[in-house]
């Protein structure tokens, strides 16, 4: 069997926890920039996994942000579309993504985070590319020419064999065990990046939806209570929680 | 004009929040449910106007049919297509918008009409914001709002659709049943959890104690499991493991990582004790007590057992 050509994307949306909320319920991103997610770890543990048996990894992202970020976890070679924003439409995104997967070519298997950050971008990807899809995925394995992957469904965990083209849309379990170090890091920097715009893929942003406000969300505020006197503090959290009706 | 809304159902997780949210559009509204007829019937018994259901072959999972459903669901060109965040769902779900061209907004926690306008309410900045956004077309959510109880109704008849051959694109070859009853965390009403703040195994006994002046079952976050190998994954709350839905959350020394703490959304109170007072955690919790467990755990258990 030929080698394997496996695009991990990454880092494809801004990090929510930079957004800056004001107390009217504005929002700046300003400060925000384009952040791998939790997720983004695990999808590249199994890009690796399946390389191990021959294979190629090459990374896929969008916008500012660490781009040989990839490059430092594996990946040969990185393309980048430059000038494309995370965009409220999930599939906005997943149409750049798609556009960039083609445009890599020959790829056998797709994989990326599948973050709660946006459950959309993941599934856009893979119908718009039009392939096999599988989300929720924990790992996968090559078994000879064939794909396993396992993923969690209702109560059981199945083992699913999978037709290539796929896209397999990857949830951590835990933080990045391995991180790597600076060597690595450095190695990655001087890998190939493919520099590319919108333009050069053929795409014209189109706004689906767009944005009229935002609101702080109806719930209220945790109750923080000051330990530093723990009698006391534990008095105040059993009287709370008898009046939440929980005792 | 079309308020048509179609539900994608492959389990029946927010079903009434869905349902709730394509009553707003004020249209009709079928459910498309792939899976076996008890998961039709509960679907049914939840309102929807209609219900088209998709047997699955032996061996084919939901995301099978990902192309026959979207075909349907093109075929009748609705306004709005609506799944949970389940996985086999989503896959639906995003082969339903291909087809029809539809924008796909996630994090959705409610619809209203203006006009010819939907708008979208969903939750953003990790859910620091509601952001409001407009539709002009059609729009496929991806629902994460509130689970409400779906309103009495008549349920609605369940068609059984002719599905067509799935292919062999996607087979399950393995399904393990997991082992998380066995602890009887998923039903407990009250769960005392133990994150990497607790310092030694021989410390377990303070979570021990006040599980045990709660009533409460023991679970942990996954390195408590992974890592320390002090409990088994049956007891590990989380994505990947258990989603649980207690009265009582106590977290103790978990920082609360996105992993975690999607496990215990629907729990109604959750207590976070944590002397890292920028532990994630703190962010979306009910209660927190800000201090050394060693002392606070000991003082909770202590008050917990004067009032019993």
């Amino acid at each position: 069997m030929n080698p394997m050509k496996i695009v991990v994307v990454f880092k494809w949306l801004k990090n929510p926890e930079d957004a800056r909320v004001g107390s009217d319920g504005s929002v700046d991103w300003r400060g925000a920039k384009m952040a791998v997610s939790d997720d983004d770890p695990a999808a590249i543990q199994v890009a690796r996994n399946l390389a191990a048996a021959g294979g190629e990894i090459v990374g896929l992202t969008i916008g500012d942000g660490d781009a040989a970020w990839a490059a430092a976890r594996g990946a040969s070679s990185t393309v980048i579309v430059t000038d494309a924003q995370s965009n409220a439409d999930a599939a906005a995104t997943g149409a750049v993504l798609a556009a960039g997967v083609r445009r890599i070519g020959d790829a056998d298997i797709v994989l990326i985070g599948d973050s709660a950050w946006d459950y959309g971008v993941s599934v856009a990807l893979a119908s718009q590319l039009g392939w096999t899809a599988l989300a929720g995925v924990s790992s996968a394995t090559m078994d000879g020419d064939r794909l396993r992957a396992t993923r969690k469904f209702g109560d059981s965990t199945q083992a699913i064999e999978v037709a290539r083209p796929a896209v397999l849309a990857v949830f951590a379990s835990r933080a990045e065990q391995d991180a790597p170090g600076m060597k690595e890091v450095l190695a990655g920097r001087k890998k190939p990046q493919i520099k590319l715009t919108l333009a050069d893929l053929g795409l014209t942003p189109a706004d689906r939806v767009i944005l009229r406000g935002t609101k702080l969300p109806d719930t209220t505020a945790a109750r923080i209570i000051d330990g530093a006197d723990p009698a006391a503090a534990a008095a105040q959290m059993v009287t709370a929680l008898r009046a939440e009706g929980v005792l | 004009m079309n308020m048509e809304s179609w539900i994608i159902a492959t389990d029946t997780a927010r079903l009434g929040g869905i349902l709730t949210a394509a009553r707003q559009l004020g249209g009709h509204v079928t459910a498309a449910v792939v899976g076996p007829r008890s998961l039709a019937d509960a679907v049914a018994a939840a309102g929807p106007d209609h219900v088209r259901w998709y047997a699955c072959r032996d061996g084919a999972p939901p995301e099978a049919y990902a192309s026959q459903v979207a075909e349907a669901v093109q075929k009748a060109a609705p306004r709005v297509v609506l799944s949970s965040t389940a996985s086999a769902g989503r896959v639906l779900l995003g082969a339903a918008a291909a087809k029809l061209g539809a924008a796909v907004v996630s994090s959705v926690q409610a619809l209203a009409v203006e006009g010819d306008i939907v708008k979208v309410s969903r939750a953003a900045a990790q859910g620091k914001v509601v952001e409001t956004l407009d539709a002009a077309g059609t729009v496929a959510c991806v629902f994460d709002g509130e689970d409400v109880a779906p309103a009495a109704s008549q349920p609605a008849t369940v068609e059984e659709v002719p599905a067509a051959d799935p292919g062999d694109s996607l087979r399950v070859v393995e399904t393990t049943p997991d082992s998380g009853g066995s602890a009887g965390l998923r039903t407990a009403a009250r769960v005392v959890s133990a994150g990497l703040g607790i310092r030694a195994k021989g410390d377990l006994t303070l979570i021990q104690d006040l599980a045990a002046a709660l009533g409460a079952e023991i679970a942990c976050s996954l390195p408590v499991c992974d890592d320390m190998r002090w409990y088994g994954p049956e007891r590990v709350v989380g994505r990947s493991h258990n989603q649980i839905a207690p009265d009582l959350y106590i977290a103790v020394g978990i920082s609360g990582q996105p992993q975690h703490t999607v496990g215990v959304r629907d729990a109604k109170v959750v207590v976070v004790i944590n002397n890292d007072p920028k532990a994630a955690f703190f962010k979306i919790c009910d209660y927190g007590i800000l201090g050394d467990l060693y002392k606070v755990v000991p003082a909770l258990t202590a008050a917990l057992k004067q009032v019993e």
